[in-house]
């Protein structure tokens, strides 16, 4: 017999949320073949079988959140069920029963409270809820009789509502219920990991401009030679070479140890909006690759995140983060630290301003408002300021990168 | 495997009928689920016939006994007293073999089909049953493992020794020990400590491996100081090295806080480790999954590694108790028969029949630190208490752990007369998710030690009736009760 775990797909992983199985109880499966979908932190992962076999029982129900370890199925291995067994046992002499215990069978009681009554919880589990997905009355947390009953009711409501197309009028002498979207998935990822780096570390923003003028009118020039290379992978060049020049940006600070760990890779993170929410693909190694690999490759992971197609590997060890959200608008932002990274930093709408030259004339310039958060346990206001005035002077004189460049 | 036999068909099996086994039972008696409980020795298992219930035999004897000094100041004078080990033993079968027949008579009554002998698993769904010449192959369709946990011998505790003993034996002692020496560090090594005690032994604990005892540092502060008071010498991190009989008792040599020392007792007790009954049951040829200790592991079904097959209690991981298993034995039913139960331990709680006995439930104040929670504490002298003077037991207090935050109440830990019959309202408010208010509001019998819980509650916020306010005289406030 197979037993198919929850295993740590991406580094850190700690639970995952079981969102669909590909297979059903009784199907045959070769080895590898996707059985589960599973969401973790930030994506949608597939979970493979160990081996063949036979779908035996299927354990965790789907909707669940489960912890790293847990079984989800069982596969029957293939052919007789004997020579597995003998298989495992032969296997797994050390666990005979050793004459004298080597470890203390002290009881470590896990504190995994749920604040309800024993009948309130028994009434979601008849009814297979997860209490703890049953949002509580009480500020305090304690889930109620009420509460489940309304969890009950309100995903009945939502599924009648879809059905009715019509409004009858005395629907509309009644009070109205408000809508009610799952709070799961990425949505619910998000809400958690933006929570603890809001908790954990002391935001700081400060806002600039940058003269975009010069920047805007080599790339012009770049694509009369019909070379097409993006403003942002401009920015993520010469944001390295502020890194490089301020690495306690480019930084993990290490409470428990007391040090803070300045990263020697300079990888990347991209916030990309997709349907499901927030995902931030990673540019690992920009330091080593050029503005039009680095170009290329935020075009091909944008896509990717939209059509949900990024695999684990490209969404992690990320040491920066960067939000382009001029696209879409906004002068300003207090964006969120993506923890446990030190800084971030947001790129704004770029306008058209009147500009006063050094020789005191008004002339029409382009200009992009930014905002950079970071942890102020780490790094104070004034290298904050130099920093961005580092990246700024590289956008607003893009010959400099030029002298960067190994 | 024994080929072409005949084997008889079950619905439910259970193995071992112990607390959790017949409990298990009964359970699918009432539910309509027709069971057989393969038995080897005794129904009512180590719980029944050796460890639990014999063991509050003796808690109970020394409690009555440590009441004489207070019933003199009643005025009741019963002359001298003395105690006769033989008539408590007498008393104890008695218990224990009435108790026994109760349980039978119960499961005759629920028409539960009892089997005596050894079973083994021949298959995922066989098992084979031997008693002398006999052997029977039976079919079911749902096995329960109950088989339950034995002592192991300590590391340097000698085994052919009739001084040393284990916590099955101790309860069978034919003499009361002279100089009784007890190696371990739970609440059966305290409990057989302040039983002998109080019986008239003299006691030496030998703390094994931990600094201290492993209650809310109050509670193991006030029980120091209660064993200190009694006499009782606890050495802490201890180890025994070697244990030799002489003609008169035991001499122990050990090594306590890195130093080595001797001690001469004339028995020595020794709780050790517990290991699971599994040795004859083959598990591993079925892929029943063990932890390294070999204690079968469970899902939240208590379904074992084959899904065709459950364990419970002892056998299985986590803690070795009777009321898990009992818990364990009914959900396992349940489930079988397509309810949906569950078993939490989170509020599983600590009881201690010392003298005066302990209970504590949910978190030490130590553990909610741990947990970075904002808390209230306070801790409610017994002395302070009405009823407490009355009956004479003023040692001890009860403290009362809360989340400042949401006034939702983490912990309650009590050393003191009344503690194990308090203990279940403790329970009861941790399982409630109970508040500040839920605790204070209700009506208290007076007097009772039942007030005493009432005001840890309400000296949380300082409005304990019966606790001089701080500041005034803080010295001398409740805490002057403990002292």
């Amino acid at each position: 017999m197979l037993e198919v775990k929850l295993h740590d797909i991406g580094e850190g992983m700690t639970e995952g949320e079981i969102i669909h199985y590909l297979v059903k109880p009784g199907d045959r499966v070769i080895a590898d073949q996707p059985l589960v979908e599973v969401q973790t932190d930030k994506m949608v992962a597939e979970l493979p079988s160990p081996g063949a076999g036979t779908i035996k029982e299927i354990i965790i129900s789907t909707g669940t959140t489960v912890a790293v370890g847990t079984t989800l199925l069982y596969i029957e291995g293939e052919g007789s069920l004997e020579p597995v067994s003998e298989g495992k046992a032969s296997e797994t002499p050390k666990e005979e029963v050793p004459v004298l215990l080597k470890e203390k069978n002290e009881f470590v009681s896990s504190f995994n409270r749920v604040l309800a009554t024993p009948y309130t919880r028994k009434i979601a589990r008849d009814h297979h809820i997860n209490i703890e997905d049953v949002t509580p009355s009480d500020p305090s947390g304690r889930v109620t009789e009420e509460d489940v009953y309304r969890f009950m009711k309100g995903e009945q409501l939502a599924e009648k509502e879809a059905v009715s197309t019509m409004v009858e009028p005395e629907f509309l002498a009644k009070p109205i219920s408000p809508d009610e979207i799952p709070f799961r998935g990425i949505r619910k990822q998000i809400a958690k990991k933006m929570t603890k780096s809001l908790f954990t570390i002391p935001h700081v923003t400060h806002f600039d401009e940058v003269n975009m003028t010069n920047l805007l009118k080599l790339r012009e020039e770049l694509k009369k030679e019909g070379v097409h290379v993006s403003v942002p992978a401009f920015f993520m060049k010469a944001l390295v070479f502020a890194l490089k020049d301020f690495p306690v940006f480019n930084a993990e600070l290490d409470e428990e140890n007391d040090r803070i760990l300045l990263k020697k890779e300079y990888h990347l993170g991209m916030a990309v909006d997709t349907k499901e929410g927030l995902i931030v693909p990673v540019i690992h190694h920009a330091d080593k690759k050029s503005i039009q690999q680095i170009h290329d490759e935020m075009k091909c992971l944008n896509e990717k995140a939209k059509d949900g197609k990024l695999v684990a590997a490209e969404i992690q060890n990320s040491t920066f983060t960067v939000s382009n959200v001029g696209p879409l608008g906004s002068t300003g932002a207090t964006p969120i630290i993506n923890y446990p990274e030190t800084a971030l930093i947001a790129f704004h709408k770029t306008k058209k301003v009147p500009i006063v030259t050094e020789n005191d004339e008004i002339v029409i310039g382009h200009v992009m408002t930014l905002s950079m958060s970071f942890d102020h346990r780490v790094a104070d206001g004034a290298t904050a300021v130099a920093f961005t005035n580092r990246f700024a002077s590289l956008i607003e004189q893009p010959n400099k990168l030029m002298l960067e460049m190994i | 495997m024994v080929v072409g036999d005949i084997s008889q068909e079950r619905d439910l099996v259970i193995i071992g009928g112990g607390p959790g086994g017949y409990s298990a039972a009964i359970r699918a008696a009432q539910l309509g689920v027709s069971v057989t409980l393969i038995e080897q020795e005794k129904l009512g298992g180590v719980c029944l016939n050796r460890g639990c219930i014999p063991s509050k035999v003796f808690t109970y004897a020394a409690k009555k006994q440590s009441e004489t000094g207070h019933m003199k100041e009643l005025g009741l004078f019963v002359g001298e007293t003395s105690f006769n080990l033989n008539k408590l033993l007498s008393y104890k079968s008695k218990v224990t073999d009435q108790l026994r027949s109760g349980v039978e008579t119960l499961c005759k009554a629920n028409k539960v089909e009892i089997i005596k002998g050894k079973a083994g698993l021949i298959g995922e769904d066989r098992i084979g049953v031997e008693n002398g010449h006999q052997f029977d192959i039976y079919t079911f369709k749902q096995a329960i493992i109950a088989t339950g946990s034995s002592p192991v011998l300590p590391e340097g505790c000698p085994k052919n020794n009739k001084r040393m003993l284990l916590s099955q034996e101790i309860f069978d002692l034919q003499e009361l020990p002279e100089h009784l020496i007890v190696y371990g560090h739970d609440y059966i090594s305290l409990e057989v400590a302040s039983s002998f005690h109080a019986l008239g032994a003299q006691v030496t604990i030998l703390l094994e491996d931990t600094d201290d005892f492993i209650f809310d540092s109050s509670i193991t502060k006030e029980l120091n100081r209660l064993l200190k008071k009694k006499k009782i010498k606890v050495y802490k991190e201890a180890k025994i090295l070697s244990a030799e009989e002489t003609e008169a008792g035991i001499d122990v040599r050990f090594r306590t806080q890195g130093k080595e020392e001797d001690v001469s007792g004339t028995h020595l007790f020794a709780a050790g480790n517990r290991k699971p009954n599994v040795e004859d049951l083959g598990l591993q040829r079925f892929g029943i999954e063990q932890n390294v200790n070999g204690f079968i592991k469970i899902d939240r079904n208590m379904r074992t590694t084959v899904p065709s097959i459950y364990a419970i209690g002892d056998v299985t991981e986590g803690p070795l108790l009777a009321v898990k298993a009992i818990k364990q034995g009914k959900a396992a039913v349940e489930s079988i028969a397509g309810g949906n139960p569950e078993v939490d331990l989170a509020f599983l709680p600590t009881i201690v029949h010392s003298i005066p006995p302990i209970a504590s439930v949910g978190l030490t104040e130590q553990q909610a630190q741990n947990l970075g929670i904002d808390l209230r504490v306070n801790q409610f002298a017994l002395g302070s208490n009405g009823y407490a003077m009355i009956t004479g037991n003023k040692d001890g207090f009860i403290k009362v752990v809360t989340d400042a935050s949401n006034d939702i109440i983490l912990g309650i830990h009590m050393i003191g007369e009344g503690a194990v019959e308090l203990s279940s309202t403790f329970v009861q408010l941790l399982e409630m998710a109970a508040k500040e208010e839920d605790a204070k509001f209700p009506a208290f019998a007076h007097p009772s030690m039942n007030e005493a819980l009432l005001e840890s509650v309400e000296g949380l916020i300082g409005q304990a009736i019966h606790t001089v306010p701080k500041g005034k005289r803080q010295k001398e406030s409740s805490l002057s009760f403990i002292r």
